[in-house]
């Protein structure tokens, strides 16, 4: 193994990085010019990371191991690379500084002089996500964890200069950094009770001596790494923190926020639940239980706490609470080891979530906000109310948003949600399905009530500040970033071939790695 | 290829709609519901009605088996296709749709290309749930149809528009997503979505309790739409608020949506099994909630104020004949049934349409405050005791078949029998009771209304109060649009009340195919799997 594959395994990490690192120089900069190639910068380091890995493999099941083994990519890890890319150039257009002194637009502002930490920023949660997504041990796979993590307290914070925004990251920073202690822990148990960090070694370990039940020991372990993941995800036992921080956060790291902790706590937890049942996606009983408890109780935690919002960006906190639980629905059907696809409808499902969210936030942020504090965009039900009609582009995009978020058919969400039932049911675990299907018929009542309120209600009254906002024009990135998002779940919802396409492409990629050990692998042990 | 274009033309045409000049649009929307319905009468002229149980005009063909067109690894492939049940609802969605549209020239004002756009959707989807020959094909334009109607319902509806938008949408959803449920079990067991595969699957693999679990998952989502008795509450809101040509497609087309799948999915893969029927006691059950709509419906109906929620309600008691007639489980109620749909369609579209007229002159639907209104409109009171007359059932016009042949089906059930049968009977004379006793308040009596309070047909005795401007503002009677949109459905009543051997010599063979299915030959005529799957079943 030499180093030029060492390299080429952590290519787009290090590309994110230097690239960071990059634009943290040139946040030094004073001048303008500097300032303005700062979101030009991130958009081309995510881009050439996102083509190195759709030009990796032809084939997304073959294994590549490192010496030492810490990192494997296989089909999963490629994937999320890609979407995670692909997601963090949405991200970038979505913050793209339009305002006059190139430190935001009018939804985030982060100030002029700190442009290129922000986007650095930005860079290394993304670049976090995939070393979560390479990781073969334990530690890398905190790392990576808190490399997607540890950025956005600080995007938290910085994204508009308001109390609330400080309180949201200080809050958002206590409960991470509790929960990433608790993760620790139970990861240091796993350690303790294996003597092994390796994943690959740790589930063999699991394979060999399997009786079924795992010690005690290493119980406490899995239920402490599962409950810090559940913070990053936004899953009971550990969700509450999310109504406050998004609504704190300004809109574009809002966004950002619903995907990039979530994306790698999913991907975490689907490592250490594979771990867990060995290597063969079957995990002891008791666990499966659990996941589908916290998956039930996750999805009616967030749906029925949405129903009681006032405030829009809550709301989609809360969705986003109700959408982990679906995919947790999905995560419950993969660790039966019945169904070989499972996996693939999560994978779709964190794809088409991600494309709707940056739609609806996108359409949030072009809205106009009756307050006048600086980087607001339109977050209650009175600020949206009629926007539809005035906006009608906007509002349409809003509705498809809200209609995929829904499950409701001829959009993404629905096949999302098809493909997650599908291997449910075909596993058993029908009671699980019941409950979503009750939850997506609860989340209608506040989707719907966001498409009612900006389509059937009269503006209240002809609000200054939306002519003001209509004078500067919509901000081009911004406005691309929804076309291209509300296009893409349109697309991937009406176009059957299209679908089919990513389809194939996750149900491939449904891979981590396999047993039996490559040779590679054993001989650097 | 007619079959796609019945929903290609109108989804077309909303998006071509949605470019053209306000002033343009409503013309657009009419060429493109007329356009639709010339695609239908092609479809109905290229079918051979001698086999009218085939599933004919498939799309993609079946010959064609390698179209890889769809999600081949759940199975989904989906196709179009008709047998004659089918095609008459495709006819009577066509039929109505233009003069819904025409009805909608003068009273729709706001926001016209958003107006017809999301009525052309509508059309397509109507037509997509009624040629799908796919499960998963049909509940995908099921759930379409909720969209544009929530849109039409909410924007240009009465005042408690956005109330009963909401609850028309959340009501619908929060059934059908059970039948979601229901329908990709049925397709990852059966593995396939086609339906007559998926219907084969269920008479013959599926185990009892599955089937049970199965039957409640697509009753749930079907119940709510047709709407059975105790889900039915969003029906008379959301027609009330809903305006004129939101009210008409909503009681003629989408409540049929419900009936039709009762037909087409509870019935074949719930209640018919090759030996006999499944789920006796279900049934009773079904027949009651029938029976309980039908009379709660005409109850309820008979106290109302509003004529269109007068209307309305007894769509809920009507619905309960149409689907009594499908819980008989025979030939002549099922018969009865199909050619209630169509006759229901007709005759409450027209009311809605008539209603709406009223309402465009007076504004008010008011029984109180409208009376006598054949001496100052003596057409437009011709039609409305027309379609009234057709709607209770006198015999001749269209009703009267439809409404016999129920209600005979639930006494020569081997199910149901003479209790239902009385019940119903029971609700047909109050059927005419209501309608008659608003009618004879509206129609005849002396001439009243909005701006017009003295006893003088010429309105000389109106100029007392305030109203001195309004009570001689001109109130004409319907003009030649209105007429001409009327005449076709009026045609159609008729005919249906004079020759209704016309439909059901046709649906009999149908019906018959869905009573008497094929018992398994042998094992090996079980599913086809024509594509290996890779979804690992938990069953073999």
């Amino acid at each position: 193994m030499n180093t030029g594959n060492l390299l080429s395994l952590v290519l787009p990490e290090l590309l994110l990085i230097a690239a960071a690192c990059v634009l943290f120089l040139l946040g030094v900069f004073p001048g303008k010019a500097a300032r303005m190639a700062v979101p030009f910068v991130a958009l081309l380091a995510l881009l050439a990371a996102m083509t190195t890995q759709l030009t990796y493999q032809s084939d997304p099941a073959v294994i590549s191991a490192d010496p030492s083994d810490s990192i494997r990519l296989a089909g999963m890890a490629i994937y999320i690379k890609t979407l995670a890319a692909a997601m963090g150039a949405l991200f970038v257009l979505l913050s793209w500084p339009t305002d006059r002194n190139r430190g935001g637009n009018s939804a985030v502002q982060y100030g002029a002089d700190a442009t290129g930490e922000y986007f650095a920023l930005l860079l290394l949660c993304i670049s976090g996500i995939f070393l979560v997504a390479g990781a073969n041990d334990l530690i890398l796979l905190f790392l990576g964890i808190e490399l997607a993590s540890i950025p956005t307290y600080i995007m938290v914070s910085i994204s508009r200069p308001l109390p609330v925004a400080q309180e949201a990251g200080v809050k958002y920073f206590f409960l991470g950094a509790m929960s990433a202690a608790v993760l620790l822990l139970g990861m240091s148990y796993l350690y303790g009770s294996t003597g092994l960090i390796d994943l690959h070694q740790i589930a063999e370990h699991f394979a060999a001596n399997r009786t079924g039940v795992l010690s005690n020991w290493e119980l406490l372990g899995v239920l402490m790494v599962m409950a810090g993941l559940s913070f990053k995800m936004a899953a009971v036992p550990l969700q509450f923190y999310a109504g406050d921080v998004y609504e704190g956060a300004a809109t574009p790291v809002t966004a950002l926020l619903s995907f990039v902790p979530k994306t790698s706590g999913l991907v975490a937890l689907v490592k250490i639940l594979w771990m867990v049942g060995g290597g063969t996606w079957q995990t002891p009983e008791n666990i499966a239980r659990l996941v589908a408890v916290i998956a039930m109780l996750t999805m009616t935690v967030g749906n029925v706490l949405g129903l009681m919002q006032h405030n829009v960006k809550r709301v989609f906190a809360c969705s986003s609470i109700a959408h982990s639980g679906y995919l947790l629905v999905g995560v419950a059907a993969v660790i039966t080891g019945k169904s070989q696809n499972a996996l693939g409808g999560v994978l779709f499902y964190l794809a088409a979530y991600g494309l709707m969210n940056v739609a609806a936030f996108g359409v949030l942020m072009l809205l106009p906000s009756r307050s006048n504090r600086p980087a607001t965009s339109a977050e209650t039900f009175e600020e949206l109310a009629g926007t539809g009609r005035e906006h009608l582009a906007l509002g349409l995009a809003m509705a498809v948003a809200c209609f995929s978020l829904t499950g409701l058919p001829f959009t993404i969400g629905f096949w999302g949600k098809a493909f997650l039932i599908v291997p449910s049911l075909s596993v058993g675990n029908t009671g699980l399905v019941v409950v979503m299907m009750i939850n997506a018929a609860i989340s209608a009542g506040y989707y719907l009530k966001i498409v009612g309120v900006m389509f059937l209600r009269p503006v209240a009254h002809a609000s200054e500040t939306a002519s003001a906002k209509q004078d500067t024009g919509r901000p081009a990135p911004i406005t691309i970033a929804i076309a291209l998002s509300t296009a893409a779940v349109l697309a991937l919802g009406i176009v059957l071939p299209m679908t089919e396409v990513l389809r194939t492409k996750t149900v491939q990629s449904s891979q981590i790695d396999s047993l039996p050990t490559p040779p590679t692998a054993s001989a650097a042990r | 290829m007619l079959l796609p274009l019945l929903i290609l033309i109108p989804l077309v045409g909303a998006g071509i709609g949605a470019f053209v000049t306000s002033r343009t649009a409503k013309a657009w929307a009419l060429v493109v519901s007329l356009l639709t319905a010339a695609a239908a009468i092609g479809a109905a002229a290229s079918f051979d009605f001698h086999a009218s149980g085939v599933v004919q005009l498939q799309y993609p063909a079946a010959t064609l088996v390698e179209s890889h067109f769809g999600l081949v690894d759940i199975g989904f492939e989906p196709r179009v296709g008709v047998d004659s049940i089918s095609l008459w609802l495709v006819l009577l969605t066509v039929l109505l749709m233009p003069p819904a549209i025409l009805a909608s020239f003068d009273s729709i004002k706001e926001r016209p290309r958003e107006y017809y756009a999301w009525m052309l959707v509508l059309l397509a989807a109507m037509n997509g749930v009624f040629i799908s020959r796919d499960l998963l094909l049909f509940y995908i334009f099921f759930e379409l149809t909720l969209i544009p109607m929530f849109f039409i319902i909410g924007i240009w509806g009465g005042p408690q528009r956005r109330y009963a938008a909401g609850k028309f949408f959340l009501f619908t959803f929060g059934g059908s997503v059970f039948t979601l449920a229901a329908v990709i079990y049925l397709g990852i067991s059966a593995h396939s979505f086609d339906l007559t595969d998926v219907t084969r699957y269920a008479q013959q693999t599926l185990t009892e309790s599955q089937r049970w679990w199965v039957l409640l998952g697509l009753l749930a989502g079907l119940a709510v739409k047709v709407p059975l008795f105790p889900v039915h509450t969003w029906l008379p809101l959301a027609h009330t608020e809903a305006p004129t040509a939101g009210s008409v497609i909503l009681a003629g087309v989408l409540l049929k949506l419900g009936t039709y799948g009762l037909l087409r999915l509870v019935v074949p893969i719930g209640l018919v099994t090759a030996g006999g029927i499944a789920f006796y006691d279900f049934i009773y059950f079904l027949g009651g909630l029938c029976v309980i709509g039908i009379l709660y419906g005409a109850l309820v109906a008979w106290v109302q104020q509003d004529i269109k929620k007068l209307v309305a309600y007894s769509s809920v008691s009507h619905l309960g004949f149409c689907v009594l007639g499908l819980a008989a489980l025979n030939a002549i109620g099922m018969q009865g049934s199909v050619l209630y749909m169509i006759n229901h369609g007709l005759s409450t579209g027209a009311m809605f349409l008539v209603i709406g007229m009223i309402y465009d002159r007076f504004h008010t639907r008011d029984i109180n405050e409208l009376s006598g209104l054949a001496r100052k409109l003596p057409r437009l009171a011709f039609f409305f005791v027309f379609f009234m007359l057709s709607s209770i059932g006198l015999p001749g016009l269209n009703g009267f078949v439809s409404e016999f042949l129920t209600v005979l089906g639930a006494f020569t059930s081997d199910r149901l029998g003479i209790t239902f049968g009385v019940f119903a009977a029971i609700g047909v004379i109050l059927g005419a009771l209501y309608m008659l006793h608003m009618t004879a308040r509206v129609i005849f009596g002396p001439l009243k209304y909005p701006g017009f309070s003295g006893t003088d047909e010429h309105g000389h005795g109106a100029g007392h109060e305030a109203h001195e401007g309004t009570s001689h503002a001109p109130v004409s009677d319907i003009g030649a649009r209105e007429i001409g949109l009327l005449l076709p459905i009026a045609a159609a009543v008729i005919l249906l009340g004079i020759l209704p051997r016309s439909v059901l010599s046709t649906i009999a063979s149908p019906i018959d195919m869905l009573l008497h299915p094929v018992p398994a030959r042998s094992t090996a005529q079980a599913p086809v799997q024509s594509e290996p799957l890779v979804i690992t079943s938990a069953r073999p």
